[in-house]
């Protein structure tokens, strides 16, 4: 062993490989240090900068916004609604998408290109598009109200709040959570189930021992990818939201875009960032624990 | 010397070029995208550029004002821009940072003749446009032109009114209306009376934070009734053959004010003081009141007996005069008492 290690790597070919593996690297890292690190840096200073009213921004160093943040109950709020709706929605997508990925992973042939393509079509169409569907479907004047009121029901407000930003987000995130089922579903066997079935086990049992924990790494990575984009979508909160449902998202918007305090909006993005920061944490942590 | 060096200039470019343009300045003005741009261009830039043949002004669209400051404090070191109309608490804050220089008697003489209004302490710029807060309306759904701010509370309208809600000055504006009608007193001490009438105002509101404005809803019929900008109001009640009315209540209204700024070290700098001068002269300023809607600034413009009748200038004595540098300092406390106070409201 010892002897295969030393002729498998002669010491004139060690740095050559290094120099190829930075010479490699090394043009995605100018463009991340470019596009990414050093803006993210600036932003992580000017959360430090003092927001004088009117929108200008004071030179002074000051740890007055992030204190706001843990002071102003309502940035408390923020935090929480924003991770709360963002889980549920996760949660409503994983189980809409679940059924669907598990029929897409056992379809072949032509019958699987279909359905595949089908479940992909949604994001040819941008979130805008499928925002504004929604708000047709979903307004007082769409279909669905029309109906409950036809079969002489009172009909909820769908539009404008917290459930049309629900309902839009979790259908604009579907195909992302089935993809990502379709990407972790790879050990899943159908051998394995047809073991489960010829030793006695009920279709349920079956589904609880056997395709749920085989499916668990598909299932981390689905609510990862949906739990990060729903936490930082702004366009479909923003059109659905009708000014009731305040998020980090639209609240960075607003903070940046209207209200013009910079800093304030660069302490809640520095904020998201910790957060997705968590959720990347969490699910390293539950890919372990499935191994 | 100037001109030989300018033709000069003018010689290698075109060399350079090939083909190409005489040697003519460029003037960069940044506004608001859409039909302002449209119309500005119309009534304000065709005319200068004609009367001016030397000086080319290219209008550089921008969404909002804070985008305007956004891109003004970017270039600072280098400045792209010459020229930008904007709201006049975004150029307070853009004065303080150093990026205008002012626009007094030296730079144009039609300063003179502006409204007090137009002319803010502590803003670089001054005034170009003035325009005030009105209620909209379907004509299909409200009969009868509204002529109190008292009918977006009407119980008829219930889940049928829009209202851009703050951070967003119209709802700012309206808080201070409702201030006043309320008999609330002063704004800049407390609008607290304002806030509690909007309050009994968030059960009938459908939404918010209306898009993509709020003149599309309702004359699309979405909604029944809202509150905007009148210019804008006007050109939208043309353009949709009357299915958006235009109301501007007995109660009175409050002004927005967009002024002009000249860019500190912007590359066309004489020339920029030329369009400004023009921009303020009696003659744009009707031209474009006459066009958009906007009441003028200048007090000598002439304008038509039926534009003056689309703008606020007839009612003068009923409007509230609003500080908005003043406001500026209070516009923290007023969103949290609307997001504390108002919008739960409305669930």
């Amino acid at each position: 062993m010892s002897v295969a290690a030393t002729f498998a790597s002669p010491s004139s070919k060690a740095p050559s490989t290094a120099s190829l593996a930075v010479m490699l690297l090394l043009p995605i890292a100018l463009v991340n240090a470019v596009g990414f690190i050093i803006p993210v840096l600036n932003l992580a200073r000017m959360s430090f900068n003092e927001a004088l009213p009117g929108g200008g921004i004071g030179e002074a160093l000051t740890l007055a916004n992030w204190q706001s943040l843990v002071s102003d109950g309502f940035y408390l709020g923020l935090v929480v609604n924003s991770i709360g709706v963002s889980l549920l929605i996760t949660l409503i997508t994983l189980v809409l998408s679940y059924p669907i990925a598990l029929y897409l992973h056992r379809s072949s042939g032509r019958w699987r290109t279909f359905l595949t393509v089908l479940v992909i079509s949604p994001l040819l169409t941008s979130a805008v598009v499928r925002t504004y569907g929604w708000i047709a479907i979903l307004s007082d004047q769409g279909p669905v109200v029309q109906t409950i009121a036809a079969l002489g029901f009172t009909p909820p407000r769908l539009m404008f709040n917290l459930t049309g930003v629900i309902v839009g987000l979790s259908e604009i995130l579907m195909p992302y959570m089935i993809l990502a089922l379709l990407a972790g579903f790879g050990r899943l066997d159908p051998r394995v189930e047809e073991a489960a079935r010829t030793l006695g086990a009920t279709p349920f049992r079956t589904f609880a021992r056997v395709i749920l924990p085989l499916t668990l790494p598909g299932i981390a990575l689905g609510c990862l990818l949906c739990f990060v984009l729903s936490i930082s979508s702004f366009i479909t909160p923003k059109l659905m939201g009708g000014g009731r449902v305040f998020l980090l998202a639209t609240e960075i918007y607003d903070q940046a875009i209207v209200t013009l305090n910079w800093p304030l909006a660069a302490t809640l993005s520095m904020l998201v960032l910790i957060i997705f920061g968590a959720a990347l944490g969490a699910y390293s942590r539950v890919l372990r624990a499935i191994d | 010397m100037r001109k030989t060096r300018k033709t000069l200039l003018a010689a290698i470019a075109i060399a350079l070029a090939g083909s190409g343009s005489a040697m003519a300045e460029t003037v960069t003005l940044t506004g608001y995208s859409g039909i302002f741009q449209d119309h500005y261009t119309k009534a304000v830039l065709e005319p200068f550029m004609e009367k001016h043949p030397d000086i080319t002004v290219q209008f550089y669209p921008m969404a909002n004002s804070a985008q305007m400051l956004g891109t003004l404090r970017a270039q600072k070191s280098s400045p792209q821009i010459d020229v930008a109309i904007l709201d006049v608490s975004v150029a307070k804050a853009a004065t303080d940072e150093g990026l205008f220089v002012p626009i007094d008697e030296s730079v144009t003489a039609h300063v003179a003749d502006l409204y007090p209004a137009a002319r803010s302490k502590g803003v670089a710029g001054v005034g170009v446009t003035f325009d005030n807060l009105v209620i909209l309306y379907n004509t299909d759904e409200v009969k009868e032109a509204p002529t109190s701010w008292e009918a977006l509370w009407d119980e008829k309208y219930a889940g049928r009114v829009v209202i851009p809600a703050v951070p967003d000055i119209q709802g700012t504006t309206l808080t201070i209306i409702a201030n006043q009608m309320a008999g609330g007193g002063d704004y800049k001490e407390s609008v607290d009376a304002g806030i509690e009438k909007l309050g009994t105002l968030a059960p009938n509101v459908q939404t918010w934070d209306p898009k993509p404005d709020v003149y599309q809803p309702i004359a699309s019929g979405q909604a029944a009734i809202g509150i905007g900008w009148n210019a804008r109001a006007q050109v939208y009640s043309q353009e949709s053959d009357g299915k958006q009315g235009v109301a501007l209540p007995q109660e009175g209204s409050g002004f927005q004010i967009n002024t002009i700024n000249l860019v500190k070290d912007g590359p066309a700098s004489e020339a920029a003081k030329t369009f400004v001068d023009y921009a303020l002269s009696p003659e744009a300023q009707a031209a474009f009141t006459e066009e958009m809607f906007y009441a003028p600034t200048n007090s000598k413009a002439q304008i038509s007996e039926q534009a003056l009748e689309r703008t606020a200038a007839g009612s003068m004595d009923k409007m509230i005069d609003i500080d908005w540098l003043e406001v500026a300092k209070i516009r923290d406390g007023i969103t949290e008492q609307w997001r504390r106070r108002i919008i739960p409201l409305s669930r």
